[in-house]
């Protein structure tokens, strides 16, 4: 994932330890109710019945409807497409516009569940998670009063193989085409549907309008997840134009884009969607009579009017522009700013990645290991509220994490450099040549002395890189980097460590702009990953992949965890229904209205 | 004067040639792929070649630039749709017809540059001319020593204080916004008015310096003395003979300036969130979008080109001797 480009969709859920090592700066209101509410959801996520999946959603407590709600947003969506919508920005706005065959939904009691959407319950899975049945609930629709059938379910599916689909998620393709190719997949209906041709029935089956069954040829135990992620929102079939139906996308959510409204760089305006139907939806409200969007607002521009909250900046808020880092601590301390703060996880764990080409003596990564000064790095990133330091390379907002701390790093955060040099003496490498390198954005600059000092002070001769910010993941994504050690972030797309540990631990993925940024290859890793992947139970596969996780940092040690990130979000005194949402890592905007 | 605009329009041409043929091959020179923003995870070879030839970048780079120059005078055909002349393609981050983006854009800019130049003008002119009449008072000093600290000002360090006082503490102003003037031409002045002098107050200094300076140089001429010793009041030696002889050398620097009043609009615009053509080549830079930074360049060179050859013309107007041949 490349944090500075495209934050992928934040989807976390899940647990939330308290651990007893966090950064040890004071935490804020804003900060104990985000473990507050993470504590409500520990455990696993349920894939929801048919009962679970009814709508109407239970009404917030005092919300009113009407309003218009003013948003900051710092980027423009550059995608309109559902096809298309991947990183978090765009998953904010999808959940308002286009509804998927299921959702994640927070509850009002702060629990999250997956539910069907348009689909009456969550799936159901037959031939050991290898056949999924889902069937449509009655009364849904499109903004234009057009039923939504099985057959558009197909096309929405379809056309994600075709040519000009290329920024949304591929999960559900590679698994119909068995495919692990970035794009190999696209073989299974070459140019998607439009000349008239359709995947098999064998692969995918809509036997009446109601009905769509998916056929995989290994089991897929993730899928409810997957469904539920923004790229797979819902396209109208008769109004699909190809290119230019990421200009004007046909709504089937509780709010649908004023035409004409939407500037690159200005803003969009979202009105009611007269024809979605709230009976049919349990994890949408529609209170708000208007979202009028703003771009181009920066992080500081969004906090400092938030934070002013005078005349429009009231009813205004960000989905998801957060505090900027220099705020933090006024928004900490200032009770009446603090009150209108929500803050969550982020799914991103930050981890400085040891080069396993270069570094194959497992003690130099201790050393290494021992040596980094974990909290430097979380400082860098504003406190308090910027993060919480990290054990695992499992972020504690997924299922089947667990508090551990395998280097003593939680314990130790600013770095045990005697320890560190002591097993570099052991190895008979004091003194080494180390090639640190780190990118050329604010927070890397700040962390990066105390980084280097520390493994100077180890015993290391160290050499620091700087790389240019936006090339950065380019420059340590190539398999034949020069550098030892570099840090990287990686989250999740749902809460399942299936999302994690392939993309970023398995060596038969290692390629110029992959994702294996240690170029860490175990056959026995790959193996295990393999196996997991086809677990169907969600509690025995969550709970196998931190098992795998925790053997990889112990044993072969690619990686060594650094925090776990963090986000505080303002708003203003007349928004009500703000509260942060784990999965869009974000305030959750269905659940705002204007206070009268 | 016919000869002088045509030979300054072919130099113009070739100008904006070679500002095309620098800012396309640089980007080419640059290690970073456009591919790769809209490449989203797990993006392998296979995935960027199919990008690649949705983009247009699988074929040479001249043949890429000769497309892109032929287009903008006899327009292209892209999946999006049909590109009219001028057409500069559709952008590769937002698939927007980067010519529509750019006339959505001008207006603020437009509005931005003139409303921080009639600022700079006025009251830069009038505290430099005051400042020369009463050389060596206390007014003088005073004018002459603000402009020398607010010259020293940046518009970033300058545009949050004055918001925080002016907006989020006061309530004094509004939050700055652009309307268009059309729609709501107190909304236009009133939303504009703090990013006006906030970008104004650089150039402000400079040019109440440089008009102090050329105006005392001018009560110095001897047309000045003649006109004096001919017994004209104070004020028509100062408003007649000095003050036109005085504009000369301002409106050549302002001719220089309106480059740097660009550079200026971009940094205001990003100050006060106003989306006009300097946030847009930002973002397009970041987001390696080629057809937008192309299309941003050229049309932000030929307005600047433009704007020198009109005040090149500007010379002959205000001072009679100036003969353009």
């Amino acid at each position: 994932m490349r944090r500075a480009q495209a934050a992928i969709v934040a989807l976390t859920a899940g647990a939330l330890a308290l651990t007893a090592c966090s950064s040890g700066a004071k935490q804020g209101a804003a900060d104990d109710q985000s473990r507050k509410d993470a504590e409500k959801m520990r455990g696993q996520i349920a894939f929801a019945d048919a009962a679970a999946s009814k709508g109407p959603a239970a009404p917030i407590p005092g919300a009113t409807p009407g309003g218009t709600i003013k948003v900051y947003q710092r980027d423009t969506y550059a995608h309109l497409d559902p096809a298309q919508l991947y990183v978090s920005d765009q998953g904010s706005l999808s959940t308002l516009l286009f509804r998927r065959l299921t959702a994640f939904n927070l509850d009002n009691k702060g629990k999250y569940n997956v539910v069907g959407d348009l689909a009456t319950d969550s799936g159901q899975k037959s031939d050991g998670g290898k056949t999924w049945t889902y069937k449509l609930k009655d009364g849904v629709k499109f903004e234009d009063g057009k039923p939504i059938t099985s057959t558009d379910l197909r096309h929405t599916f379809e056309r994600q193989f075709a040519d000009f689909i290329t920024s949304g998620p591929t999960y559900v393709q590679r698994w119909l085409a068995d495919s692990n190719s970035t794009a190999g997949y696209r073989k299974l209906l070459p140019g998607g549907p439009y000349g008239g041709k359709h995947l098999p029935k064998s692969v995918l089956d809509t036997p009446d309008d109601k009905t769509i069954v998916f056929h995989f040829k290994k089991p897929v135990g993730d899928l409810p997840y997957a469904l539920a992620l923004a790229g797979y929102g819902v396209v109208e079939k008769a109004k699909d134009t190809k290119e230019k139906y990421d200009k004007a996308p046909v709504a089937s959510g509780p709010y649908k884009i004023q035409p004409g409204s939407f500037k690159n760089g200005k803003g969009i305006t979202l009105v009611k969607n007269t024809q979605w139907d709230p009976n049919t939806d349990i994890s949408r409200h529609q209170y708000a009579d208007k979202f009028d969007i703003q771009f181009s607002v920066s992080y500081i521009d969004s906090t400092q009017r938030l934070m002013a909250d005078n005349t429009d900046n009231q009813t205004a808020i960000s989905f998801n522009n957060q505090v900027d880092a220099a705020s933090l601590q006024r928004v900490a301390n200032d009770p009446k700013i603090k009150a209108r703060s929500t803050s969550g996880y982020q799914p991103y764990v930050g981890v400085m990645n040891f080069n396993m080409r270069r570094l194959k003596d497992k003690r130099i990564r201790e050393a290494i290991a021992y040596a980094m000064p974990i909290q430097s790095v979380l400082d860098a990133y504003g406190t308090p509220g910027g993060g919480e330091l990290a054990g695992s390379y499992i972020s504690p907002t997924l299922t089947g994490y667990k508090n551990i701390d395998p280097y003593g790093k939680l314990k130790n955060p600013l770095g045990d450099v005697a320890k560190a040099k002591a097993i570099l003496k052991k190895a008979g490498k004091l003194g080494m040549k180390l090639t640190y390198a780190h990118n050329t954005a604010v927070e890397p600059l700040k962390y990066s002395v105390a980084v280097a000092d520390n493994l100077k002070k180890a015993g290391f001769d160290v050499q620091n890189k700087e790389l240019p910010s936006d090339t950065y993941y380019d420059i340590i994504g190539k398999t034949d980097n020069q550098f030892d050690v570099y840090p990287s972030a990686w989250g999740a797309d749902w809460p399942s460590a299936l999302t994690v540990l392939p993309p970023v631990y398995d060596g038969r993925q290692i390629q110029d702009g992959g994702t294996n940024y240690a170029l860490y290859n175990s056959p026995e890793t790959n193996k295990e990953i393999d196996r997991i992947s086809q677990e169907t139970d969600p509690k025995k596969a969550a709970a196998d992949w931190f098992t795998l996780g925790e053997k990889i940092l112990k044993d072969d040690l690619p990686q060594i965890p650094t925090f776990y990130y963090k986000q505080v979000q303002l708003h203003g005194s007349k928004i009500g229904g703000a509260v942060n949402n784990n999965i869009l890592s974000a305030i959750d905007p269905t659940k705002l209205y204007v206070k009268k | 004067m016919l000869r002088f605009l045509v030979r300054r329009s072919l130099g113009a041409i070739v100008i904006l040639l070679l500002i095309s043929a620098f800012t396309f091959f640089l980007f080419f020179a640059a290690p970073r792929d456009p591919a790769l923003l809209a490449c989203g995870r797990n993006c392998g070879p296979d995935a960027l070649a199919i990008i690649h030839k949705n983009m247009g970048l699988d074929q040479p780079v001249p043949v890429q630039y000769w497309h892109f120059m032929a287009g903008i005078f006899t327009g292209r055909d892209f999946a999006q749709g049909p590109c009219p002349a001028p057409c500069f393609g559709y952008s590769f981050a937002t698939g927007d017809a980067v010519w529509n983006t750019i006339v959505d854009r001008f207006p603020i800019t437009l509005s931005l540059t003139i409303g921080a130049a009639a600022v700079f003008l006025f009251v830069g002119l009038a505290t430099g001319m005051l400042a020369a009449w009463k050389q060596g008072t206390l007014l003088d000093k005073l004018f002459s020593s603000a402009s020398l600290v607010l010259s020293s000002m940046q518009i970033y360090f300058i545009g949050p204080i004055v918001l925080t006082l002016l907006v989020y503490n006061t309530n004094l102003l509004g939050q700055p916004k652009y309307v268009p003037i059309t729609e709501d031409p107190v909304g236009w002045f009133m939303g504009l008015l703090i990013p006006w002098c906030v970008l104004s107050i650089i150039f402000t200094a400079q040019y109440t310096r440089m008009a102090r300076s050329a105006m005392i140089e001018q009560l110095q001429e001897e047309h000045v003395r003649t006109a004096r010793a001919k017994g004209m009041s104070a004020a028509t030696v100062f408003f007649r003979y000095a003050w036109r002889g005085s504009l000369i050398p301002i409106v050549t620097i302002f001719g220089i300036d309106l480059g740097t009043l660009f550079g200026g609009a971009m940094i205001t615009e990003v100050t006060f969130a106003l989306p006009g053509l300097g946030t847009l080549s930002i973002e397009s830079v970041l987001r390696t979008d080629l057809p937008t930074v192309m299309g941003v360049m050229l049309f932000a060179a030929t307005f600047i080109i433009l704007f020198n050859i009109i005040v090149d013309a500007a010379y002959a107007l205000i001072d009679p001797r100036v003969r353009l041949a």
